[in-house]
């Protein structure tokens, strides 16, 4: 590990996403009750909750005794209220965090997973016809917008086929649980899955494949060969493990990118996740709730970058030392 | 145990190795010398089956032919009975496991079941290379370069194979860490076939008993280890023991003119070689016996190009030269030392037909030389002490070094001022109208010198007789003109038969020494040897009284 260098610098730029966060709505023109609670809160407005609002936001105090309140109510958990929700800002997003983090959780993983594999194998071949039809395929595939194959897969296994339900993450009032639950959730799961998925398949194939081609020509690959490896072990533990090093660092990169792919994929399939929700909070100027999911989203690829910059330590032992 | 049969290697049209065939029983340590891309590296990998190109011919290993096994039969032999260390460099070993798990692997492919004694043996190994084990738990990049060579050592080891190819062992490690894994490779080696692949001769020498010596993919010359390096017989051998910087070199580096090329047709070498004839670059010379190893070369080795048998001189009673044996290989430095009056210069001169002999023969290029042979009179050629008295007074620099050219009646008057021009410019002189028209009272002693060897050089001569050619000049002017015929000899293959009682002079220009005492030759060796090991008395004397020459007195 990298030690407490590495705690800090994420703790560092924790502390500037927040003040961002607590500055922007403060520097809009106007009222800043207005800046934070949007149109609708204003037209419902009564004094008592106006001098409540004031209060909890300590806007008649400092800027400094303002960032105070606002840093203790986030570390009570109190993201705001949703007055289009009628629910406290961290009700609202938990309930569709999980439903995204499902999707895109699985979604990185998959397409990862199965981007390196055919890298690995394709890198293997290179040249062979294996190799180039991987690349023509899935160069093709990533070529879709994914809300485009998710219309089209929506289209196609949806209402043509009727395999798969056109809508949501669950069937509404089937109340059933166990086994059926699970194959009922996996139904609505795989539209959306597979088309988030299956275009990002490319960027770890593609890196994974350059990485194995020059991971091939090191000395070390001839060293194990010499050892009497049999191709297989050559493929995966010595030329793979040092192909997986870029890739690892790309899947972080990913997950931004991956979010907003999940906003427009639970749009097309009615999907109950941060994205409608974004959306919809969008829609309706829901500005203390678009903070939160902000704030949640961009703490989550803050920590999905520290996890991997842990996971690559214990991938590669120089990078412990490298700094 | 390990015999390669007409082995061919070809990479995409390209043939790396031609017609390789060596027989290696049990307990030979083999090295395989020669300049990068003669195909070392690739003999090493063909045996090992990871070889890119194709191979043809046969390799039987325990009777076995290797090349007509399956790639998983191969594959089981690989790590287990044949090993390979190869060269250090920048990731050969993996940089994502430890050391001690690497080692394991190569037990564990080789279907160890028991855990534990795959363990017990990885243990084993790391003791016999001395890598203790809170140092194999580490990886790669936190090792010295000398710790990741015994790991590489260790990893070939493990299996206790019977075939160890070592692949440049020992390059970029220092003194003490080079030492320590020569140490090791020789309490190892044992009664393993050992193939050492190396451009060290160092190393080499010290490691194995016999060597190889690879060229354009050819061998061209095996034999013992000691013989090969004290006297090697292919020009090309030679050439590389002359440009290796031993702790006992005593010359002048030199290099090998040119440089290597493949797909050369007849031998690979010619177009480098100083004593090619027509016949070296139209067929390969085939591998054969000379007596003490084997050679390709169609005139044998290294020619013997100036053959003194039983000479004598005596002037009334005395005997100046009292039946001496020399022999003058192309493109070497004979030094013949010795105090004044030992009968050096009338060797010379005997030799040179400039007196006659009373007894004995002379020999050019293996044929008798009879009085007034205009062959041996144009390519032995002499340079004298003092140019002031060897080149006439009267005549000016372009009638001085055209004068044998007019003798021997060769060339119109056009040619000659040609080649008095490129003599000139050979001897780093001004070739110009107004330097040809100087008289030899004009120039400094260094130039007159100079005058005089291109003299010698206008006849495009194969041996040169310098009798003190450099003891009238001072020191600058001597290292110029010494550089400028050791130059000439790298380029041309010349034969220098060098006479001066300066030994720090003959210690820094000459191949060998001989020793002359009373008009005979009483030591002959190669330089390295007769100044650290003198056998005779008066070399011993002569050598103490040659500390003087020590520029540090210690």
């Amino acid at each position: 590990m990298k030690g407490p260098t590495t705690v800090i610098n994420y703790l560092i730029a924790l502390v500037l996403i927040l003040s961002l966060n607590f500055i922007l709505p403060r520097l809009m023109p106007g009222d800043p009750l207005q800046a934070i609670y949007g149109d609708e809160a204003i037209i419902a407005m009564t004094p008592e909750l106006k001098a409540e609002l004031v209060a909890r936001f300590a806007l008649d105090q400092s800027t400094g005794r303002q960032f105070w309140a606002y840093i203790s109510s986030l570390l009570r958990g109190d993201l705001g209220y949703s007055y289009f929700y009628n629910a406290p800002v961290l009700a609202v997003i938990f309930g569709s965090l999980p439903w995204t983090v499902l999707l895109v959780g699985l979604a990185i993983i998959i397409s990862t997973l199965i981007g390196v594999v055919l890298g690995i194998e394709s890198g293997y071949r290179r040249g062979r016809p294996l190799d180039r039809a991987l690349l023509g395929v899935l160069m093709f595939a990533s070529g879709f917008p994914d809300f485009f194959a998710g219309i089209l897969l929506l289209l196609f296994f949806g209402v043509v086929l009727g395999l798969a339900p056109l809508a949501g993450a669950t069937t509404p009032y089937a109340g059933c649980g166990g086994l059926t639950f699970l194959t009922d959730l996996f139904k609505h799961l795989a539209l959306p899955l597979t088309s988030l998925a299956m275009v990002r398949i490319a960027s770890p194939f593609l890196l994974t494949r350059n990485a194995m081609v020059i991971s091939l020509g090191e000395p070390f690959i001839l060293t194990a060969r010499a050892k009497g490896c049999p191709d297989k072990v050559i493929r995966y533990r010595h030329a793979g493990k040092n192909s997986l090093l870029p890739v690892v660092t790309a899947t972080g990169m990913q997950l931004p990118h991956m979010v907003s792919g999940a906003l427009f994929i639970e749009i097309v399939f009615s999907y109950p996740g941060m994205g409608s929700l974004l959306y919809n909070a969008l829609l309706t100027r829901d500005y203390p709730l678009l903070q939160g999911i902000l704030l949640v989203l961009t703490i989550t690829v803050l920590s999905v970058n520290l996890l991997v910059d842990i996971v690559y330590t214990r991938l590669d032992p120089r990078i412990a030392y490298a700094y | 145990m390990l015999e390669i049969k007409e082995l061919n290697v070809s990479y995409n049209g390209t043939q790396v190795l031609k017609n390789v065939n060596l027989k290696l029983e049990k307990g030979q340590f083999l090295s395989i010398i020669g300049e990068s891309g003669a195909g070392k590296t690739t003999l090493g990998l063909s045996i090992m089956g990871l070889v890119e190109g194709s191979c043809s011919g046969a390799m039987l290993f325990n009777g076995r032919d290797l090349l007509s096994m399956c790639e998983d039969e191969r594959r089981r032999l690989r790590g287990s009975k044949l090993a390979m260390v190869f060269q250090n460099v920048e990731n050969t070993l993996h940089p994502l496991y430890t050391i001690r798990e690497q080692i394991m692997e190569a037990v564990l492919v080789h279907g160890a079941d028991d855990k534990r004694k795959a363990l017990a043996k990885v243990s084993e190994i790391l003791a016999l290379v001395k890598i203790d084990g809170d140092r194999a738990a580490r990886y790669p990049h936190q090792l010295s370069g000398g710790e990741r060579q015994r790991a590489l050592i260790a990893m070939a080891l493990v299996n206790d194979p019977e075939v160890l190819i070592l692949d440049e062992p020992t390059a970029s490690l220092d003194a003490f860490t080079k030492n320590e894994i020569i140490q090791l490779l020789n309490e190892i080696a044992g009664d393993k076939v050992t193939l050492l692949i190396t451009h060290d001769l160092a190393v080499a020498a010290q490691l194995s008993n016999q060597m190889a010596v690879l060229y354009g993919g050819r061998i061209i010359e095996t034999g013992p280890s000691e013989k090969l390096l004290a006297n090697p017989r292919h020009p090309y051998t030679r050439g590389l023991l002359r440009s290796y910087p031993g702790m006992d070199t005593t010359k002048d580096l030199q290099g090998i003119p040119g440089k290597m090329a493949h797909n050369v047709t007849g031998c690979p070498f010619h177009p480098r070689c100083t004593q090619r004839i027509n016949i070296c670059a139209q067929e390969a010379p085939e591998l054969v016996d000379n007596g003490r190893g084997m050679i390709a070369c169609h005139r044998g080795g290294i020619i013997p190009l100036l053959e003194v048998k039983k000479l004598s001189k005596t002037f009334g009673y005395y005997k100046a030269v009292d039946d001496v044996q020399l022999t003058l290989y192309e493109g070497e430095t004979l030094a013949l030392v010795g105090e004044s009056g030992s009968g050096k210069t009338t060797l010379a001169k005997t030799v040179l037909g400039l007196l006659r002999a009373d007894a004995g023969a002379i020999f050019y290029e293996l044929e008798k030389v009879s009085a007034g042979d205009a062959k041996f009179r144009r390519q032995v050629q002499m340079i004298f002490q003092n140019p002031r008295e060897s080149i006439s007074h009267r005549m000016n620099v372009f009638q001085a070094v055209k004068e044998p050219l007019d003798i021997h009646r060769l060339g119109s008057e056009e040619e000659k001022l040609a080649l008095v021009r490129e003599a000139l410019e050979d001897v780093e002189l001004p070739s110009d109208d107004n330097f040809l028209n100087k008289y030899p009272h004009h120039l400094s002693g260094g130039e007159n010198q100079r005058v005089s060897i291109a003299r010698a050089l206008v006849m495009k001569p194969r041996v040169l007789v310098a009798d003190e050619p450099t003891s009238a000049l001072d020191a600058s002017v001597q290292a110029k003109i010494i550089k400028l015929l050791l130059n000439l000899q790298e380029r041309k293959g010349l034969a220098i038969l060098l006479i001066t009682h300066d030994l720090a002079l003959a210690r820094k220009a000459s191949d060998r020494i001989a020793v002359m005492l009373a008009g005979r030759i009483v030591e002959e060796g190669p330089t390295g040897r007769v100044l650290a090991v003198p056998r005779h008395t008066f070399t011993k004397s002569l050598l103490q009284n040659s500390r003087v020459g020590q520029l540090c007195p210690g």
